[in-house]
Order: C-alpha cells, then sequence, then structure tokens
C-alpha cells in the first residue's frame, strides 16, 4: 500500500515531464529527420533522412558554438569565483538572524524583468551613458567608456544575470555543512584554510556541482544577455537555432541544430566532469580514508586511527572512501 | 481499462454493500462520461472556427479588435480616440518579422483570433494563395478615396482586394559627423567607412534580405537575384571583407543606439533614424543618407485574416486610420510616410520636425525596389549566419 501511494505522489511530476519535456523532445528530434517542402512550409516528415544533421554541421555552427562555449564556460567560472565568498559568507559568517533577509535580496533582480534588467545594463554601459560621463568627470578614463559591444560586457550581464542560481544552491550547502565539523576540524589542529578546502568544500560539493551546472545550462541557451550587451561579439547558438524556426521558417534545419546543441552540451558537461575528476584525484588520494589497515596509517593521522579503530573489522578487503 | 481495475476491499456492513457498489459503478460512469464530454469539448474547439467565420457586411460593430502588427507601430491617441468613439476596445499583440506572423496564421488555421495583421506587401500573394486572408469590404472603407494613387494597386495586390497600404519606409544610413568627418554619399562609401573610420563602430540591420541587399544595392545587382554565383560572391564579400569590422546587428538603432552614440556609422530604416536622430542630444552630430544608388521600398499593409472574429470592427478600423486627420497623427507618432494623398503638405503645414527622412521625391522613389520571397531564401539567411559568426570571432 504504501509503496503504491508513494509512487501516486509522484504522478504529478512524471505528467510535468512527460507533456513539458519528453513530448516536446521527443518532437524536436521527429521533425530533424524531416525536411523543408516549399517556400510556404515549415516542416515535412513523409522522406526521413539525416541530411539536416549533415547541413547543421557546418563551420557557421562550431564557429558559433565555439563563442557559446567561451562564454559558456568563463562566464559560469567567473559565476563561481564570486558566488562562493559570498555563499560562503551568508551561510558561516553572516548572523543567522539575518539570512533569510540576506536570501531575499539576492533573488530581489528577479523581480524585474529578464531583458529589462538587460538592457539597464546596456544603458550604463553605453559611451554616452551616466556610467560614462562620470568617470570621464572624475578623470578615472580619458575617452568615452569602450566597453558596450565587448566580450566584457558580456560578461558582466552573465555575472550579473546568473550569480543568484550560483549563490542559493552553495549557501545551501555551506549552511548543511554546519558549525560542529568546522569545530571539531579546528580542535583537532586544521587552520581556516585547511578546515575550509578539506572539510567544508568537499562537503559542499553537490552545491557546487548544482551552482555550475544550474548556470551553465540555461547559459548555454541564453542569447539575449549575449546579444544585447555584446552586439556582434555575443552571438549564440542559441540565436542559429532561433533564426531556422523563425526567419528561415525551415523547423526540420532548427531542430537538427537544437538537438545537435543538447548532444555537444551533453559531451561538453561530460568532459569538465572528467577533467574536474583528473585535476582533484590527486588531492582525493591524499584524503583517502582506508580502513581496516589502521597500524600503517597510525602515526600520522590521528583521525583515521580513530575512526578505523572504531570500525575495525577482521581483514576486510581495501575499502575506499573519498573524504 | 475497467477490466484491470482491483476489486474494491472495503470494510463495511453488508447491508450497505450493494449501495456502495452502486455508488462507485455511478462515480466510474461519470468521470467517462465527464473524460468523453472533454475530448468532444475539445474537437470543437479545434474544427469550430473555421467554419462560422462572419462576414462583415455594416453591421453593427463588435465590442473587441484584437491586432497582430510590427512592435510600437501606431499612435497610441488614434487608437484611444478609435475606441472611444466608435467602441470595440482594441487588443495589441507584436511580431518581430513576417515569417513568425504567417507562421503563427498558419498553424492556428483561421483560429487565430486575430481581426487585423500587417503583412509587408511581398508576402500577400502567398497568403492568399495559402488562404490566410479574406477580401476587403470595400463598401465599409470609404476612406480608401484618400489614398494617393502611387500606393495602391501594387504589383502584388492590383485591386486591393486583400490588403491597403499602412506606411512605407526605405532603407539607408547615418553616420556620426565627429567620427567620419568626410562627406558619405552612397553605400559604397558606407563600406569603405565601416573598413576604416568606422571600424568597430559599425552596425547593420539584423534582417538577412537587408545584409545581402546591402551588397546587392551596392554593386548595382538585382536584389532578389537567385544566381548562385551572386549570392557567392555576397557571401564571400559580407563575411571575409565587411564582418571583421561590424560591431553589432541591430534593427532598430533608434531606440537606443543613436540616442546613445553607441555607433558610428548605422544601417536603418528611415523613421526608426528619424525617431533617433529626434531623441538624440545632439542631433547636429548625426547625419542621414538615402541608400543609393539602388535601395528597398517596403510596404506594410492593413489585411484581415480569414476567420477573423470581429470584421465589422476591423473594417471600421482601417477605415478609421485612412481619414487624413488620422493619417497624419499616425505619421507624426511612427515617421513613416502613410500613403495618403497630400499628407506631406499636411505634415508641413503641421511643422512637423525632419521631414526630408519622411517624404523623398520622384526620381529618389524611383530607385527603391521591392524585395521578393524566392527559393533563395534558405540561403540569404545562412549567409546571414555566416556573417553574424564571422563577426563575433
Amino acid at each position: 500500500m504504501s509503496k503504491r501511494s508513494g509512487a501516486a505522489l509522484a504522478i504529478p511530476a512524471w505528467a510535468w515531464l512527460l507533456i513539458f519535456f519528453v513530448a516536446p523532445v521527443a518532437m524536436v528530434i521527429w521533425f530533424s529527420f524531416g525536411y523543408k517542402p516549399g517556400i510556404f512550409g515549415t516542416h515535412a516528415n513523409d522522406v526521413l533522412s539525416f541530411d539536416r544533421y549533415a547541413e547543421a554541421m557546418s563551420p557557421t555552427f562550431f564557429a558559433t558554438f565555439q563563442n557559446t562555449l567561451w562564454v559558456g564556460i568563463a562566464g559560469t567560472l567567473l559565476c563561481l569565483v564570486v558566488g562562493l565568498p559570498v555563499a560562503y559568507w551568508m551561510a558561516v559568517k553572516a548572523s543567522p538572524a539575518r539570512r533569510g533577509l540576506l536570501v531575499a535580496l539576492v533573488m530581489v533582480p528577479f523581480w524585474t524583468n529578464f531583458l529589462v534588467r538587460t538592457i539597464g545594463w546596456q544603458v550604463i554601459l553605453a559611451p554616452e551613458g551616466w556610467l560614462s560621463t562620470t568617470l570621464q568627470q572624475v578623470g578615472l578614463i580619458g575617452g568615452p567608456l569602450d566597453i558596450l559591444y565587448t566580450r566584457g560586457a558580456v560578461l558582466l550581464g552573465v555575472v550579473y544575470n546568473y550569480l543568484p542560481l550560483m549563490i542559493l544552491p552553495l549557501f545551501v550547502a555551506f549552511d548543511r555543512v554546519g558549525p560542529p565539523l568546522r569545530e571539531a576540524s579546528k580542535d583537532l589542529g586544521a587552520g581556516k584554510w585547511t578546515t575550509f578546502f578539506r572539510v567544508t568544500l568537499p562537503l559542499a560539493r553537490p552545491g557546487v556541482v548544482a551552482g555550475v551546472l544550474l548556470v551553465f545550462i540555461p547559459l548555454m541557451g541564453d542569447y539575449i544577455t549575449a546579444t544585447v550587451l555584446g552586439g556582434a561579439k555575443g552571438n549564440m547558438v542559441g540565436q542559429l537555432v532561433a533564426s531556422q524556426f523563425q526567419t528561415a521558417q525551415n523547423w526540420a534545419l532548427g531542430s537538427a541544430m537544437a538537438v545537435l546543441l543538447i548532444i555537444v552540451i551533453m559531451l561538453t558537461v561530460a568532459v569538465g566532469a572528467l577533467v574536474v575528476w583528473l585535476v582533484t584525484l590527486p588531492f582525493r588520494s591524499r584524503n583517502r580514508l582506508v580502513i581496516g589497515d589502521a597500524a600503517n596509517a597510525a602515526p600520522a593521522r590521528p583521525v583515521t586511527t580513530a575512526i578505523a579503530a572504531i570500525r575495525s573489522r577482521p581483514a576486510p578487503a581495501d575499502e575506499e572512501v573519498s573524504a | 481499462m475497467t477490466d484491470s481495475l482491483p476489486t474494491v476491499r472495503i470494510l463495511a456492513h453488508e447491508s450497505a454493500a450493494k449501495v456502495i457498489g452502486r455508488e462507485l459503478n455511478r462515480r466510474r460512469f461519470l468521470s467517462f462520461a465527464a473524460a468523453a464530454g472533454a475530448t468532444g469539448f475539445l474537437a470543437a474547439c479545434s474544427t469550430g472556427g473555421t467554419q462560422a467565420a462572419p462576414v462583415a457586411t455594416g453591421g453593427p460593430l463588435e465590442s473587441k479588435l484584437s491586432m497582430y502588427t510590427w512592435g510600437d507601430y501606431d499612435a497610441p491617441d488614434v487608437l484611444e480616440a478609435f475606441t472611444s468613439e466608435l467602441g470595440p476596445k482594441i487588443t495589441l499583440s507584436s511580431f518581430n518579422s513576417n515569417e513568425e506572423m504567417i507562421s503563427k496564421l498558419v498553424a492556428a488555421k483561421g483560429t487565430s483570433g486575430f481581426d487585423i495583421v500587417v503583412p509587408t506587401g511581398t508576402f500577400i500573394p502567398q497568403m492568399v494563395e495559402n488562404g490566410l486572408l479574406q477580401k476587403l469590404n470595400h463598401d465599409l472603407i470609404p476612406n480608401l478615396e484618400h489614398m494617393d494613387a502611387a500606393f495602391v494597386g501594387r504589383a502584388w495586390d492590383p485591386e486591393n482586394d486583400y490588403s491597403i497600404c499602412k506606411a512605407w519606409g526605405t532603407t539607408g544610413f547615418v553616420y556620426d559627423k565627429t567620427v567620419i568627418t568626410r562627406e558619405l554619399k552612397d553605400w559604397n562609401d558606407f563600406l569603405d567607412a565601416a573598413q576604416n573610420e568606422a571600424s568597430g563602430k559599425t552596425s547593420l540591420l539584423d534582417d538577412p534580405a537587408e545584409l545581402t541587399g546591402l551588397y546587392f544595392w551596392a554593386n548595382g545587382v538585382d536584389w532578389n537575384t537567385t544566381d548562385p554565383a551572386e549570392l557567392d560572391a555576397a557571401e564571400d564579400y559580407l563575411v571575409n571583407t565587411l564582418a571583421p569590422h561590424v560591431s553589432a546587428f541591430d534593427s532598430y538603432p533608434g531606440g537606443a543606439a543613436i540616442p546613445q552614440a553607441t555607433h558610428a556609422l548605422l544601417q536603418a530604416w528611415n523613421g526608426d533614424a528619424r525617431i533617433g536622430i529626434l531623441e538624440s542630444g545632439d542631433p547636429d552630430r548625426w547625419q542621414w543618407v538615402l541608400g543609393s544608388p539602388d535601395t528597398e521600398i517596403w510596404m506594410d499593409n492593413w489585411a484581415i485574416p480569414t476567420g477573423a472574429p470581429n470584421p465589422e470592427a476591423a473594417h471600421a478600423f482601417i477605415n478609421y486610420v485612412l481619414d487624413p486627420e488620422n493619417s497624419l497623427a499616425e505619421l507624426d507618432y511612427i515617421g513613416y510616410h502613410t500613403g495618403v494623398a497630400g499628407i506631406e503638405e499636411a505634415a508641413q503645414a503641421a511643422e512637423l520636425p525632419m521631414l526630408d527622412l519622411v517624404f523623398f521625391t520622384p526620381e529618389q522613389i524611383e530607385t527603391m525596389n521591392e524585395g521578393a520571397v524566392t527559393e533563395a531564401q534558405a540561403r540569404i539567411v545562412e549567409i546571414w549566419n555566416a556573417t553574424k559568426a564571422a563577426a563575433g570571432e
């Protein structure tokens, strides 16, 4: 009975996924095998082929994708670098009574429409805008501000628009680590930085992963931020797909591009995860905890010994637990 | 589905079993009936609109009017005055391209709910061929007599059976005289300045046909060519020579780019350029140049889609805006010639600013060509995307 009612609770979620995710993606995949029947038609599926994929894999697609990937990766890293200290401060240093207020403040930008916020930055950064005139009057810059329609402006817009999506999961993750573990680490002789990098950050890893994915994936499909602030330098692959649906009226080719984009993004995420796994391999092996072989580890690692002593069992196989 | 339901086990008094069983059956029946009814209702929705579309005969006006047009393309005063004088409440929706509007009408199959759409002339024959537009009842639009003969009976709708000119415009460019100190006269000067003084400060219209047009107009090639060699030459020039100097693709530079001086050289439509220069803090800094030796003429038109739910109100509205006084108010707001006869004199009498960006001489109009939707459309979009990719590197 309990199992069945548990499944019933998930029905809305499954229905949602089926109607708003599986069905549209299936349609896009289906369209991508079709073709454009004439000037006026958008798609036809009576002859199926992979020809649209061959058309989609043009130098234009890859050049645009390269630009998109650059914005995606640089934007995500910048959000991480900016968001991590803020989230840590909110979860650890700020007074608990103020945390609710701080989270609300992080959300404030979301109260305004995405496009309006971005155009706001366009107005601020314009060569004739108030920022430019103020900086010139103060004497910080010699000529008009020359940042609008550069990649710098794109990154600024990305950090502004996506930072809350990075801060919130990080805040939750840091918050869940809790003070007792940090205290224990301090008691056992670890400094602030060691505690952060060997206790807090590894435990907050799910939050870091969630934040990175929450920023990276929507960012790869977003072309509003990039076009409004980057002009020609903000050419994104999402726009290429949109141009096939809206301007060229070629839903078949647009769908093939969309499917290709999904695949390439998944590959990028997989490659990114692999790179992170390889880079952190030495650190993880240093933190490796070998249970059941307490004698060898005893002198250098009091913590390890303690745990190993509690859990010692007769001759188990080498079990690895990453700290 | 009913067969697969498990037997119901309930703890109840024996005497109640019969009633409960009957109740359960009744509920099951009701839920089926509701589902069947909903299916029928949905089916009715999907076909209902096409059968019973009303036709305008001069009867009383409906209480609503839904317009599907380009963004910010009508004077709010005129719309409000129409509602307060004649009654129908206007709902506005906007599109960014003819293709977008057409695909919505095609997908809705006559149930879009729009009463007025504003397609560009060159798209009208195909829309008519595909049954997307209904014939206008000229008896209900007496103000049609005010139209200038030059702007009725165009090739794509010779008898104005389906459409009446709403506004027309052309393409040229604007440059910042503080950056480009020499005089620019035509498209070749534009292309030259883009690669010199205005390199990295040049903005082009974000529209495939205007992009290839820029090359074809400058080089005296037919704008509507489908010759692959010509298209290849255009692509080579735009991608390899021009793109590295382009900093933005912006269809409405008058909104922000000209007032904020973010670029020094901007391809623009005449009405938008006029708005931008008027809103600039330093209008004397900007110079407008009509594209030459050739450029385009586009004409947007009032039309009524098939299946429009409020055709009487739609006809009344078209008639209302063709009234010379209302037409002048529209021109004052959007900055495009509305095609009404004598409007140039009226605009001069009203002392509207910068009319040289609204009215053109017959010799200038002679150099303006109409575009066409051809089988090269896909190729032109490809060139547009390739140019944007090259400009982004």
